[in-house]
């Protein structure tokens, strides 16, 4: 009985359910061009419009229709957090390993850098940066990873702590292999569930702050975000274009934020053949 | 007095002695032992020149060659002065003779006196084996196996023989009866040239000084009885004594792996030796003294394959291990025993490399361990004390077997996959697709163990480190990973270090035994002796707790009647 990850990700209904949240709103972004035929940025000549055959969701105050910067939309929230997962993740990673692995003044000096940006409160820190750089997308996914690797880095840090003194570590170092093979074979397998659920939560918690910092106005103002979105439908809310403005925005943003964490959920449970055992327990 | 010279003896063309050296004077006592078919029969009956073989060589007796003496003259020395006991008690008496006169024949043929006094002789000496009147008009069937045991010794005593061969003397008789004869025996063989001829050991060790162990027509050992069997350095002796089941022997039974072959080319023993090198299958071993004992072995008898020497390791300022010295022979079995915390583990981690020492030298087949390369990883391997946490959940069956190979880089995909297969084989384990899939959560705690046990055995190594390695498992599952273990130690001549805080374990599998104490061996022998006789005061504590169930079971019934008689 192998682990086939991607069939017990097919086979799990809440990773299924994860997985097909995220594809479509993948293939919003990805085919952003061919599903809409205005461009996000323009004015179509009518403001307020509701759905029509034209404009599936209208326009907007500015005359925008509102369906291609949903589209568009969906492309900045992916990117952003794909970029941040990839990024931060590998911070922690390289910082949390090394350190477990090479101690001494070194690991010293990182778990201090990690406290001390634990205990800096993010969200605020961020929203004063972003203030004062009006941050472009690339400058956001930075900041962001710069200030979510923290946390991530301790755990891969006890992880590999731990990890490295397990037996099967010391059986596979009496069979003569080298720091490579153990790092490959041994702690990598079994940090990956680990690495993937940073990965989701980092790419969780960038779409959220992405939203929210455009939603405070903060980030810079040419990029199309839904959280800029939703900041702009508020302020018409006496009329009724929320309808087709605020709620598909927002449901947008909550099935990209649901999507992830049942995936991250799957994933866990497919990758750990520990949780497969309980898993055939519950189906028998 | 007695001398053999280059003995060989050929029925067609099966070779049955192949060259034997033996040199013995009046008095000496030498017991030849060896398996069935290795020759101890036909070297007596080669002295007795009674083989009808093919013989070369020489059988020399006071200047005599007897095999080139004449039939008439070889028949008028045997039984006078060459005498002999047969194996079988049933078949060397003629039924239809009163014993008497068995007896009385035997002294008439050799001495020209009269009939009445023949007769008085006989009677005389079956008195002196313990057979009165009554008993010496017998006829053969009407006595039991040790009488017409003693009318045997007493008719090869007739005509008072220089030499004296005894051929499995007690083969058919029990313990008590074997007393009283061995009682015999000795007195019987004072002052003469003796040959015992038998597999019984502890016969030859009440009965003679000396000890040749024979195997396919070659002395392999020679030396004192006590020495030999107290320290057997052939591997073929020790195996001899490993399948003995002696009083003191507290390792289970252990057999010698193959069967003998005779006509073998090189060493006659290398086909069932376990330390056989190259040389060993080419040229036969001359029998030569090394440290002070006769052995025909190209690598001077059983070798020491880890020794370790003044071995210290301290962490930080705390002592685990002070003055480790410590030596594992090949095919052998050192228990490490000790409390907790005493410093067994640490040394085999330090042992594998898994810590480093602080000073001292480890020596692995004759040469110091420098550092821990593949070529060491594949003579040394290690079995850990929790198999479900020495393999990684993360892999199968196969995958955990293949690790080491992968490692080491041994062979091609395909080789790798027979070999994994082998030694899954070799720990009695299934190799089924189905088998080889399986996860270690998904086996027992016995299963994981044997592939645990497969994968320090892919690599074919020469020792085996077990730390503690049935202490995760219940007391059946553990005999049956213990009788593998010591399967595998008769197959493969592994040394093993067995690291336990379990006596009564250890006292079962290991040949030696160490007795740890705060970093320190105490206390060091043959298992057998230091348990029965244990020197340091902490090795008698450790026996003490280790006693049987047996007395607590009986002590907590006792305790009801106790309480119920106050006063």
């Amino acid at each position: 009985m192998h682990i086939r990850p991607f069939r017990d990700l097919i086979n799990d209904r809440i990773a299924l359910s994860g997985l097909s949240m995220l594809a479509l709103i993948s293939f919003m972004a990805i085919f952003a061009p061919a599903l809409s035929d205005y461009s996000p940025y323009d004015y179509t000549g009518q403001i307020f419009s509701p759905p029509s055959a034209n404009h599936p969701l209208g326009t907007d105050s500015m005359g925008q229709d509102i369906w291609s910067r949903l589209l568009y939309g969906a492309r900045t929230s992916l990117f952003v957090a794909f970029a941040v997962a990839i990024l931060s993740s590998a911070l922690s990673l390289f910082i949390g390993a090394t350190s477990a692995l090479l101690g001494g003044i070194y690991e010293r000096f990182w778990m201090r850098v990690v406290d001390a940006m634990i205990s800096i409160p993010t969200i605020i820190v961020m929203i004063l940066v972003a203030a004062y750089l009006r941050p472009s997308i690339f400058l956001l996914i930075i900041l962001m990873s710069l200030f979510s690797w923290p946390g991530g880095a301790r755990i891969v840090r006890s992880q590999v702590l731990s990890l490295k003194e397990k037996m099967h570590v010391s059986a596979a170092r009496t069979f003569g292999a080298d720091w490579k093979h153990i790092l490959i074979n041994h702690i990598t397998p079994d940090l990956a569930p680990i690495i993937i659920a940073m990965m989701i939560q980092d790419a969780r918690r960038a779409v959220f702050m992405e939203a929210g910092l455009a939603f405070l106005g903060v980030s810079d103002p040419m990029m199309i975000s839904w959280g800029k979105m939703m900041q702009q439908a508020l302020a018409f809310t006496y009329l009724n274009v929320w309808e087709w403005w605020l709620v598909p925005t927002g449901l947008a943003l909550s099935l990209t934020l649901v999507g992830l964490s049942f995936l991250g959920f799957g994933l866990e449970a497919a990758m750990d053949p520990r949780l497969q055992k309980y898993k055939q327990q519950r189906a028998d | 007095m007695l001398q053999i010279k280059d003995l060989k003896v050929a029925f067609g063309q099966a070779e049955v002695l192949r060259g034997i050296d033996l040199n013995l004077d009046a008095g000496d006592s030498l017991s030849v032992v060896g398996e069935s078919g290795a020759g101890k029969t036909t070297l007596g009956l080669c002295i007795m020149g009674l083989v009808t073989g093919k013989v070369s060589g020489e059988v020399r007796f006071k200047g005599k060659d007897l095999l080139k003496t004449s039939e008439e003259d070889l028949r008028r020395m045997r039984g006078r002065e060459i005498a002999m006991v047969f194996q079988n008690v049933e078949d060397a008496l003629d039924p239809v003779q009163r014993i008497q006169d068995q007896i009385a024949e035997a002294i008439h043929i050799h001495n020209n006196v009269t009939a009445t006094e023949v007769e008085l002789r006989a009677k005389r000496l079956l008195l002196s084996v313990g057979l009165n009147g009554d008993k010496a008009r017998a006829y053969p069937h009407q006595l039991s196996g040790g009488e017409r045991q003693r009318v045997l010794i007493s008719m090869a005593l007739a005509n008072d023989p220089d030499v004296l061969i005894l051929d499995e003397p007690t083969a058919s008789l029990d313990a008590l009866t074997k007393a009283d004869i061995l009682k015999l025996f000795r007195s019987a063989i004072a002052g003469r040239i003796s040959l015992v001829i038998t597999h019984d050991l502890s016969l030859a060790a009440g009965l003679t000084e000396q000890m040749a162990v024979l195997y396919a027509g070659r002395v392999v050992e020679l030396g004192r009885t006590d020495e030999l069997l107290s320290d057997p350095r052939h591997p073929y002796t020790r195996g001899l004594i490993r399948s003995y089941p002696g009083m003191t022997m507290t390792k289970d039974l252990q057999g010698i792996p193959g069967r003998m072959d005779h006509g073998l080319g090189g060493c006659p023993f290398h086909g069932r030796c376990t330390q056989r090198i190259e040389i060993c299958s080419i040229k036969m071993p001359p029998l030569r003294k090394i440290k002070g004992r006769l052995i025909a072995c190209h690598r001077g008898g059983i070798v020491p394959l880890l020794e370790i020497r003044h071995l210290h390791k301290s962490f930080d300022s705390c002592f685990a291990l002070c003055d480790i010295n410590l030596t594992l022979y090949e095919g052998e079995t050192t228990a490490l025993v000790g409390e907790s915390g005493s410093g067994k583990s640490t040394l085999s981690k330090v042992i594998m490399g898994l810590y480093d020492q602080d000073q001292g030298e480890i020596i692995l087949e004759g040469q110091e361990v420098s550092k821990r390369d593949a070529a060491f990883y594949s003579r040394v391997q290690m079995i850990f004390q929790n198999p479900k946490e020495s393999v990684s959940h993360r892999m199968n069956v196969l995958d955990a077997v293949l690790e080491p190979l992968n490692v080491q880089k041994k062979g091609d995909r395909e080789e790798r996959l027979v070999r994994a297969k082998e030694v899954l084989d070799c720990v009695e384990l299934p190799f089924s697709d189905d088998f080889l899939e399986r996860y270690p959560h998904q086996l027992s705690g016995g299963e994981v163990q044997r592939v645990a046990i497969a994968r320090a055995l892919a690599l074919g190594p020469k020792l085996l480190i077990a730390d503690e390695p049935t202490s995760a498992l219940d007391p059946s599952v553990q005999a049956k990973i213990l009788k593998l273990l010591m399967d595998l130690q008769e197959k493969m001549g592994l040394a093993m270090l067995f690291v336990t805080h379990d006596i009564a374990l250890a006292r079962k599998v290991s040949d030696r035994i160490a007795v740890m104490l705060k970093g320190q061996i105490v206390e060091m022998g043959a298992t057998n002796e230091v348990l029965s006789h244990p020197e340091h005061s902490y090795t008698r504590r450790l026996v003490e707790c280790a006693k049987s169930y047996q007395r607590n079971s009986k002590e907590i019934n006792q305790r009801p009647d106790r309480d119920s008689n106050p006063g």
